[in-house]
């Protein structure tokens, strides 16, 4: 239990970029009325922001 | 009142009278059930929460909504921290259970277990200023820039900062400290699945501007005034050194009562909305000992 709990927070930045901040980027770009390029939907745009933002975050252990 | 003499007569007094005479004083300021202070946590919580169903259903705009959200978390910690001296009341006592929901409930909104909170805050009154064992020594900097960039940097996920009272529960290692520590585990498990799922049903922005946001702000204006000013430089050690008076730029509300820290290291069950008449009280008795009182 330890052992799984102590990888879930290792990895919890990426977790909150695609569970947290992916959906908050897509809501913010409705709100602006930004239509993706490509016929993308704001959500995929998000998810990719958040992910890599958490991704990075985890690698460096810093957001900013 | 209890006559003091001035700091000269003070200073030249018998320290175990002197000690008599202080004690004396502050006893003064105990006692009493703090409504105060009661009423600040549960009202406090309720208007958070009140928010949520407000927003949501559209009767209040988020752009009020998140400054009373800031307010809210910056408002959550003191009302548990007097449940954690027993100041409402003690164990035993008949409103002991007062105490505990206090405690319990006010810092929701900070997603600070009550028990963390209190175990780790006792062993800051302990330790005060040990690079070690404190474990708040953390929000020691040189200055107040440093201050706030160091509260945002030991929020970075890679800051050792995050472990700092894991760290001091498991040095308790009791059974109430490992209770605590699933307790702070919960709590972060409970508060990121209210963000994850409010966010996947369409409501991030909602929960950002209501928690997540709010939280940090609340977490930097704690870290500053609870934690930072009121120790400032972090190096005195001992009971009248740990700790220190200061007039702070945005007054004694502002500061949430913080300019008389020094009273509440000296007299933690001292209330908070009593620690200014205390400190003018105790004052001479303070500066005899040759406190750090700033010019106030």
């Amino acid at each position: 239990m330890r052992r799984i709990l102590g990888g879930l927070f290792r990895i919890m930045p990426l977790l909150f970029g695609l569970g947290f901040l992916g959906p908050l980027v897509a809501q913010l770009l409705t709100l602006a009325g930004w239509a993706p390029p490509w016929g993308l939907a704001p959500l995929a745009v998000g998810m990719v922001i958040g992910g890599a933002w958490g991704g990075v975050a985890v690698l460096t252990g810093r957001w900013l | 009142m209890v006559a003091v003499p001035d700091v000269a007569a003070l200073r030249a007094m018998d320290p175990r009278a002197l000690n008599r005479l202080e004690k004396t004083v502050a006893d003064q300021f105990m006692g009493g059930l703090p409504w105060g202070s009661i009423a600040w946590g549960l009202g406090n919580l309720a208007v958070w929460l009140s928010l949520w169903p407000l927003t949501l259903s559209g009767l209040l705009p988020l752009w009020i909504a998140f400054p009373v959200a800031i307010l809210n978390v910056m408002l959550s910690y003191l009302p548990s921290h007097e449940a954690q001296h027993r100041i409402i009341a003690r164990e035993g006592e008949p409103l002991f259970w007062l105490n505990e929901l206090v405690g319990y409930l006010s810092t929701i909104p900070l997603v600070l277990p009550y028990q963390v909170a209190r175990l780790t805050h006792y062993e800051h009154h302990t330790h005060c200023n040990d690079p070690v064992l404190d474990p708040d020594i953390g929000t020691k900097a040189a200055g107040p820039w440093q201050s706030i960039a160091n509260s945002i940097a030991r929020r970075q996920p890679g800051s050792t900062a995050q472990s700092a009272y894991g760290d001091c529960l498991a040095r308790l290692g009791t059974p109430e400290a490992q209770t605590a520590g699933l307790q702070a585990l919960a709590a972060q498990l409970g508060y990121l699945g209210v963000l994850f799922a409010m966010a996947w049903t369409g409501h991030a922005l909602e929960a950002a501007l209501l928690w997540w946001l709010p939280r940090h702000i609340g977490v930097t204006y704690i870290e500053f005034f609870l934690s930072w000013a009121p120790h400032h430089p972090g190096t005195g050690r001992g009971r009248y050194r740990d700790t220190r008076a200061f007039r702070s730029a945005v007054g004694n509300i502002g500061s949430m009562g913080m300019q008389f820290h020094i009273v509440h290291h000296l007299y933690p069950r001292i209330p908070l909305m009593r620690t200014p008449a205390a400190y003018r009280a105790l004052r001479p008795i303070l500066e005899a000992r040759g406190c750090d009182l700033e010019k106030l």
